[in-house]
């Protein structure tokens, strides 16, 4: 008996022994660079943010959300960077787009270095792009594997960079601004970028230099790279830690910011040591209708009774407790900067439903994920399109099986939520345009088909002349909010709060809801 | 041949929960690529159909589903557990760095839980019907009831968020540097202590109670009766002559419970961030990694296995009587 115990406690030592060398094995570091004490007297600036395993930040191996995304272009910089108004100059000084919308012109900065110290060339710019059609990132903004439309690439010299495409298209600027320039003499001879996780394959161009990653922990390190030819870093090292419950880790100092729901903002508004934001309303949800399916939605009045008898007030009272902003029947959300408020509004108004329907009653079944929120959406739009006389059956199930009915087609009415709403308006050409030839992430709608929306649409995409893209865009929304082929209930606001005194930097850009996932926010910006 | 047999059956029931590990996952809706929703407030990048198409081709997931398992199964084989999807790594080396932590905590609890409920419940049965006896009897009850994920936010929000004895998540100090390796296992332990102390707590009421009764029924036997009469003193009774033979239930249960203790140990990870098998596991259902899914299920299914297949041997090591 004694004998096995004694074993017992030598298995215990043991497993607790190894499971610390496993954690010794860091991987990366670069050259690992002493943190650069710029002025005497001031101390280096560390942050800690919310960690958590997001893969190895080469822009083969992170993981597909948000948070992997966004540690992957602290390394790599691209030619444009999303800024406060918009895009603005980055490696890229400057550049040209000729009049016919075919032939764009870089002309890459002088002097940046890659941060093994080579110099960084317009022969990367090529490499990258051509690599990108070959081997599509995780985060494919070029999107040429499938469907390449650049025709030529040329490097007239070392800062000169000329692209010719097959036909004008106004999403191109920030597709080609935004695709991450990776090294040529290193990528060259990768051929499965995906297995390619040596620490060379986090060297970019950018602000920040990897120094530890530790997958298990989801732990990560990042030091400012001195050599970097951009904007000054104000933060010196950024940590990624692990915490089990953010706002716990932040009341305890562990992170310096911290996303929290609208019941405890009043613990920290008003609070000289903390500061509030409320971020632009990017992310939301929204209900979709499928006509194959239900040949019912193809009226129009009926589509227009749904929008008029959803309480959207309510729901952003009661689900998002206000953090939310009401969903705009014209799609681009409220605080798009292409928001067009001149289009047809949906007041709730169970009078208008009915007298919409005249008299005539549906029973639709309403599919679901099985988030809190998205069920209290569905049973209270349930009670009010009840009243108006739609017969809602709520059927809910995990997120992926509900994804997979999305894109099957496989559903009458369903509701579900998702970021980028802040992006380009050629999203609703994604959303709106009838979906026969191509295919695209999203299922559309299926078994609509408008043909205004539809010349629309192409139009937009087509047209280089930013004001007239911006006018035809507005057009489009007031057709889309008429027509109302699909219903955005709303689009959450959420908070962060931090401490100033620790970091006081953080902005939001153009287009994104998240200020840690911003490149400017750890940037000095004049 | 009743050894053969026995074989033969731990192969069969291999297969069979293998085969159930390949098509389960797959047979669930859902693809390791398709994402068109995100939790509230995340980003997600979405590919187009056919980028999901080349994914599938990639991993192998386009051809038929009884031809997928063929390799699965000859791959396994040549101890290939294959490439995690959504990881981007292999999967052996995934769940080699996690699977360390995990055992650590198991084994650990186990050992103290059972210990603690051996002993405790010896001491219980001798005081049978007391005071004391019904109080710890009822403290044991409420503990064992109560879920290990629950105990586990219980201290998480008491002893690590509100006292600050301990972190808040994590199994180590990040970034830690240590002047020698005790320091090292200082810090280990001190972040495992949460996750081992809410096992601990879950556990040891079940063990409290089978040592408590097989404690009682051992003390009625004729051969107590002589021990006293002897006049051995209380505590030489207990341990040489009632929990020698008391003990062969709590044996059999440490080794079946094991299943169990990993269910609770999976979700106690979650709750403290702890970097074990866990959390790797909940994601990997999440992203509909089947890889992924396959390697770990397959790892808890050996381990249980061979638990039960050692259970067996030491219970007929320690009393001959079973068959």
């Amino acid at each position: 008996m004694k004998k096995g115990f004694k074993f017992l406690i030598f298995i215990m030592i043991a497993a607790m022994l190894l499971s610390g060398c496993s954690n010794e094995k860091n991987v990366a570091i670069n050259q690992k660079e002493e943190t650069v004490a710029k002025e005497e007297n001031k101390e280096p600036v560390e942050i800690n943010l919310q960690g958590g395993d997001w893969g190895y930040p080469s822009p083969y191996t992170h993981y597909s959300r948000g948070p992997g995304i966004f540690k992957m272009r602290l390394i790599f910089d691209s030619l444009l960077e999303r800024g406060e108004e918009g895009l603005i100059p980055w490696l890229a000084e400057s550049w040209d787009i000729s009049d016919d919308g075919r032939l764009y012109t870089f002309k890459i900065r002088q002097g940046v270095k890659w941060q093994d110290g080579e110099p960084m060339t317009a022969e990367d710019v090529k490499f990258s792009f051509e690599y990108y059609s070959k081997y599509p990132p995780v985060s494919d903004d070029l999107g040429i594997s499938e469907n390449n439309y650049i025709e030529k690439i040329e490097v007239v010299d070392e800062n000169i960079i000329k692209i010719q495409v097959n036909e004008p298209n106004a999403t191109l600027l920030e597709r080609f601004g935004t695709a991450r320039i990776i090294p040529k003499h290193i990528w060259s001879d990768v051929d499965d970028p995906t297995k390619f996780t040596d620490s060379k394959a986090v060297i970019g161009c950018g602000p920040y230099i990897l120094t530890d990653y530790n997958e298990e922990q989801g732990a990560y390190r990042f030091e400012a790279f001195k050599d970097y030819w951009g904007p000054k870093q104000k933060v010196d090292v950024i940590k990624f830690v692990p915490v089990s419950d953010s706002l716990l880790a932040f009341e305890n100092g562990e992170i310096d910011l911290t996303g929290i729901t609208p019941d405890v903002l009043s613990k920290y508004e008003n609070t000289p040591q903390y500061k509030v934001l409320e971020s632009p309303a990017y992310w939301g949800y929204k209900l979709a209708l499928n006509m194959e399916k239900r040949p019912e939605f193809k009226d129009k009045n009926l589509r227009q009774a749904l929008a008029y008898a959803i309480d959207k007030e309510e729901l952003v009272e009661k689900v998002a407790r206000g953090a939310a902003r009401v969903g705009s029947a014209g799609y681009l959300p409220v605080e798009h900067i292409w928001y067009n408020k001149n289009i047809k509004q949906y007041d709730f108004d169970i009078d208008k439903a009915k007298k919409l329907l005249d008299n005539k009653t549906y029973n639709f079944t309403l599919l679901t994920g099985d988030s809190n929120p998205e069920l209290r959406i569905a049973e209270l739009m349930k009670i009010n399109f009840e009243k108006a006389g739609i017969n809602i059956e709520v059927k809910s199930v995990d997120s992926k099986s509900r994804d997979a009915a999305i894109k099957n087609g496989d559903y009458e009415m369903a509701l579900n939520g998702y970021g980028g709403w802040g992006g380009d308006p050629d999203m609703l050409r994604e959303q709106y345009r009838s979906k026969n030839r191509e295919k695209t992430i999203f299922s559309g709608i299926p078994g609509y088909s408008n043909e205004k929306i539809n010349k629309l649409c192409e139009e937009q995409l087509h047209e280089m002349n930013e004001e007239k893209r911006k006018e035809i865009v507005f057009e489009l929304q007031e057709e889309i909010a008429e027509e109302i082929p699909q219903i955005p209930i709303y689009n959450t606001t959420g908070y962060v709060v931090f401490r100033p005194e620790k970091y006081d930097g953080w902005k939001h850009v153009f287009n994104h809801h998240e200020v840690t996932h911003n490149k400017i926010s750890y940037l000095e910006m004049e | 041949m009743n050894c053969i047999k026995r074989i033969l059956e731990y192969i069969i029931v291999f297969f069979v929960i293998i085969s159930f590990n390949f098509f389960i996952p797959r047979l669930m809706p859902g693809d390791p690529f398709t994402f068109l929703s995100s939790d509230e407030g995340s980003v997600h990048s979405s590919y187009t159909d056919e980028q999901i198409e080349k994914y599938k081709a990639y991993y192998g997931l386009d051809k038929p589903l009884w031809e997928q398992y063929k390799d699965y199964v000859y791959n396994l084989f040549r101890g290939d557990l294959g490439y995690s999807i959504y990881y981007n790594e292999a999967v052996s080396s995934i769940i080699l760095k996690r699977v360390i932590w995990t055992i650590g905590i198991v084994v650990v609890s186990i050992v103290l839980s059972s210990l603690l409920g051996i002993f405790v419940g010896a001491f219980s049965a001798w005081h049978r019907n007391s005071a004391i006896d019904k109080i710890i009897y009822s403290i044991m009850i409420v503990f064992s009831e109560i879920p290990s994920f629950l105990i586990a936010m219980l201290l998480l929000f008491g002893l690590a968020a509100g006292k600050g004895w301990f972190p808040l998540s994590g199994g180590i100090t990040v970034f830690g540097e240590y002047k020698n390796v005790f320091e090292k296992i200082k810090d280990i332990v001190h972040h495992g202590f949460l996750p081992v102390l809410a096992l601990v707590l879950s556990q040891t009421g079940g063990y409290y109670l089978l040592s408590r009764n097989s404690m009682i029924t051992v003390l009625s036997k004729d051969y107590m009766l002589t021990a006293s009469a002897k006049g051995l003193d209380d505590r030489r009774i207990i341990f040489r002559h009632g929990l020698k033979n008391a003990i062969l239930p709590v044996i059999t249960r440490i080794f079946m419970n094991l299943g169990s203790v990993f269910g609770g140990a999976i979700l106690v990870e979650n709750v403290f961030s702890y970097p074990g098998i866990g959390r790797l596991m909940r994601e990997a259902v999440m992203v509909r990694d089947y890889v992924l899914m396959q390697g770990i299920f397959l790892n808890i299914c050996i381990l249980v296995l061979t638990m039960n297949f050692l259970a067996d041997i030491v219970c007929r090591k320690i009393d001959p009587r079973v068959e």
